[in-house]
């Protein structure tokens, strides 16, 4: 699949030279009167990211998840290296390995910041030799976090325990990856973390925090139903609001009561949340309106009606990687 | 926050994510302070998406004011001042939340309407609000203020329940010991101290935070922060700023009040604190106030630890600028000192014998504010051949404002056959590291209020301790007069009588 490996940026150079090709890389940026780093600048480093493009990945796709990968790396300045793997076995048996380079200039002076990619494309036939080249790119002492995006299955990406197992944070989007992925044997299943949960977190925070100034029994005692409705592209995020309401409420009470957990078609770019009760006039409703960045709260636990107005978004995706790897 | 103890629907959530359903009521709506930091702190809490949907501003002043104009005056506000660009979406949902209520500030009926205009929008709510007072005004009126949120019944509302009123003063806590006594004397008589939270924004600062993360949770400092390892700290907070148009008020407060009692010994008191037993608001201010307790008496007088004085005619920025004295509103005899200078004493088991130097003055070389931990000399002779080795104190420095972060100076070998040293500076900036978009000092301390997290604000005997400590030098300057009182050119680093505060072989900073 050397088409993804192509269709980033960067600049090719021989695996035995990464080193060498990132600070040539600077020295050209310098010499084409491009914003150079100092070294402070490059060794501002906070963390070593893993993005790890699996089969499911089109060039396409791949490259959405590269550009949200460098936005993050603007705010957190990263050693990112990209794994490409090459399925087909009639690829040259060799690795093959790009250098691309970032500097990001804020309001000030001393707002630089400068990231730098390592990308590898290799064949299966070299796994073997992948995660001691992965070190060699990776800055020694900091903290190790992999996003896996578009792998097949989940037995196949086990495979890559080094890096699982290493990493302080495993991230994978549940909305794009198989379904077992969320309960699958991971090495340190403590570490994993799914990006929908994490892109949900403003719809979380507002509906959390509106729900968490009533008494918890308030909460559970008639509950009768929790439904919540989404677009056809939201599917995932409706799924994990289901599941986190469901979490929620049952902390807050017995909801043995409560039969009825349900999904529904909406509205394309809409959210919606409603908890029914034994009697009419208690209720939640919590609507998003994701596209126009508009919500409405409306409901009653016995003190008369509350209506409000909200805002209503998901995290931007490289929000959502933050939010996942340090919160 | 362990999640254990939350409200279920807040796990998983950070603790400044999860803000009660609240009404802001700043009084001096119409104030700089209100339109420079506090109406675009607010803002900026809403753009992150902190603020809860069930947020309420209201704007308490004299003048009376409509709504709309008083949200027109906050949206222009934000345009000017706010580190964000005005986004409609947000601002909307914050300026149907706004609403202003004119009165004066010791007019009890005036109170009695806020207190109506609080309950009619809990009414149409339909729940309780959290009710958070931001006194924002001269401290001229600090005591009607307070006075008339007891007589109201707003400072009592929902006391013993989660959500009770709260009230954020602002700086300055009295003028002397007697002033600060009667002053928290009067906030206790209407609020309980939990209910108090006394601002000063340097605590919110990212730098101030993170100096408690560098010490406790690294472990090479902590072994080596005691009298055994460190020679001195110097604490500088430097201004290019003169009194400007601020004579008037600035001639009844000067350095000492304005910048050294507050600000200064905030960051000693966080720079040579005991590790507190947790993160805990009530644990670290203990903390807090035993080492400024442990200071010594300051020795006034020639000789002693003080020195102060007023910055003459100079050069800064390549421009001339005048001196104190020819200032707008600045009497020709005037003995308010634009510098002062501090040596203090700390005497407990860790702090014995080390000196720490405050400093803080209008008018120096350069905008500045820094913690400098200069450490011991190595012992022995092994590079002692002065021709040979430059070597430097090590010294750990962590720069407050502006370009926030943190170095360290080591001795290190200069590359070349010859043995020869030379002091290299290792740098951490924030604005490299993480960028400089991150919260101003007063949006993080807004929300701590509302979560009613104190830890970055000054208890009352906090602020009582630190005035007992400078009450005896203002008392003494006010008895001399000018007497001591020294210049030093603007756009200098100080005057000269600050160096006879420091031991021989030791300098003043130039940070």
């Amino acid at each position: 699949m050397p088409a993804i490996f192509n269709a980033l940026p960067g600049i090719e150079v021989p695996v035995s030279g990464i080193a060498r090709g990132l600070a040539d890389m600077w020295l050209d940026a310098a010499a084409r009167g491009s914003a150079a780093p100092g070294a402070d600048d490059v060794t501002a480093t906070q963390v070593n990211f893993v993005l790890h493009l699996g089969s499911r990945c089109t060039p396409e796709d791949a490259l959405r998840q590269f550009e949200t990968t460098v936005r993050f790396s603007r705010r957190y300045p990263s050693r990112v290296v990209v794994l490409c793997p090459r399925f087909s076995e009639v690829d040259a048996p060799d690795m093959r390995a790009k250098v691309y380079g970032e500097c990001f200039l804020g309001k000030s002076k001393s707002d630089k910041r400068c990231v730098e990619f390592v990308l590898l494309s290799y064949p299966m036939a070299a796994r073997p030799y992948l995660e001691s080249q992965v070190s060699t790119c990776l800055s020694a002492d900091l903290p190790l976090y992999y996003w896996a995006h578009g792998f097949s299955t989940s037995s196949r990406l086990a495979d890559y325990r080094y890096l699982l197992s290493r990493a302080r944070r495993v991230l994978i989007d549940s909305s794009v990856s198989p379904d077992d992925a969320l309960t699958y044997p991971w090495p340190n299943p403590n570490s994993l973390r799914d990006l929908v949960y994490s892109r949900l977190l403003p719809v979380r925070q507002t509906v959390g925090q509106f729900l968490a100034r009533y008494e918890m029994p308030r909460l559970t005692e008639g509950l009768k139903a929790v439904r919540v409705a989404h677009g056809p592209e939201l599917a995932a995020e409706g799924r994990v609001l289901l599941a986190w309401l469901r979490r929620r409420l049952s902390d807050c009470g017995p909801t043995g009561g409560c039969l009825d957990w349900k999904l529904e078609a909406g509205e394309a770019r809409h959210l919606a949340i409603e908890l029914s009760y034994a009697t009419s006039d208690k209720f939640f409703r919590w609507h998003g309106d994701l596209a126009a960045k508009h919500a409405t709260l409306e409901a009653d636990f016995g003190h008369g009606k509350t209506e409000l107005a909200a805002g209503a978004s998901l995290l931007s995706p490289e929000a959502a990687l933050s939010e996942a790897m340090f919160f | 926050m362990a999640d254990t103890h939350r409200h279920p629907f807040l796990h998983g959530l950070s603790k400044h994510r999860g803000a009660p359903p609240t009404v802001v009521v700043i009084f001096g709506a119409s104030g700089d302070l209100t339109a420079r930091k506090l109406i675009p702190a607010v803002y900026n809490l809403g753009v992150d998406g902190l603020l809860p949907a069930d947020f309420f501003l209201v704007g308490y002043g004299r003048k009376p004011i409509p709504d709309d104009e008083f949200r027109t005056l906050a949206a222009d506000a934000i345009k000017e001042f706010s580190r964000r660009e005005l986004e409609a979406d947000v601002w909307s949902r914050i300026a149907a939340h706004t609403s202003y209520v004119a009165g004066a500030y010791d007019e009890k009926e005036a109170f009695d309407r806020l207190a109506q205009h609080i309950t009619a929008i809990e009414k149409k709510l339909g729940r309780e609000l959290q009710v958070l007072f931001y006194i924002s005004t001269p401290p001229s009126v600090f005591a009607p203020i307070l006075q008339n949120l007891g007589a109201s019944g707003l400072a009592g509302k929902y006391l013993g329940q989660p959500h009770h009123a709260k009230v954020i003063i602002e700086k300055p806590f009295g003028k002397d010991l007697a002033s600060a006594q009667a002053l928290n004397a009067t906030i206790r008589s209407v609020f309980e101290e939990h209910q108090v939270y006394r601002i000063d924004h340097y605590l919110g600062k990212e730098t101030v935070q993170d100096l408690l993360v560098q010490r406790f949770a690294n472990s090479i400092f902590e072994p080596l922060w005691n009298r055994n390892f460190i020679d001195s700290v110097q604490i500088t907070v430097a201004e290019e700023v003169g009194v400007g148009s601020r004579g008037g008020y600035y001639e009844q407060s000067g350095a000492l009040r304005d910048m050294i009692q507050n600000h200064t010994m905030q960051l000693l008191a966080l720079t040579a604190m005991e590790p507190p037993v947790s993160l805990d608001a009530e644990a670290v201010r203990d903390e807090k106030v035993k080492v400024l307790k442990a200071i010594q008496p300051l020795v006034t007088g020639p000789g002693g630890d003080v020195a102060r004085a007023q910055y003459a005619a100079g050069m800064l920025g390549g421009k001339n600028v005048k001196g104190y004295l020819e200032e707008e509103g600045i009497a020709p005899n005037s003995a308010t000192e634009t510098y002062a200078a501090i040596r203090l004493s700390i005497n407990n088991w860790r702090w014995q014998g080390v000196p720490f130097y405050l400093r803080s003055g209008k008018r120096m070389a350069r905008r500045v504010s820094e913690i400098a931990i200069t450490f011991r000399r190595p012992p022995g002779t092994l590079f002692a051949d002065g021709g040979r080795f430059d070597l430097a104190a090590n010294t750990l420095s962590f720069q407050i404002q502006p370009d926030e972060g943190l170095s360290l100076i080591l001795n290190t070998k200069i590359p070349g056959l010859e043995t020869r040293t030379q002091p290299v500076k290792m740098n951490f900036r924030y604005a490299t590291t993480f960028g400089s978009n991150t919260p101003e000092a007063y949006e993080r301390l807004v929300l701590d209020a509302m979560i009613g997290d104190g830890t970055l604000f000054i208890r009352g005997d906090e602020a009582e301790t630190s005035w007992k400590l400078y009450t005896p030098v203002l008392d003494y300057w006010k008895s001399v007069g000018r007497d001591g009182m020294d210049t030093y050119a603007a756009g200098s680093w100080g005057p000269a009588n600050a160096d006879a505060l420091l031991a021989t072989g030791r300098a003043w900073r130039q940070p």
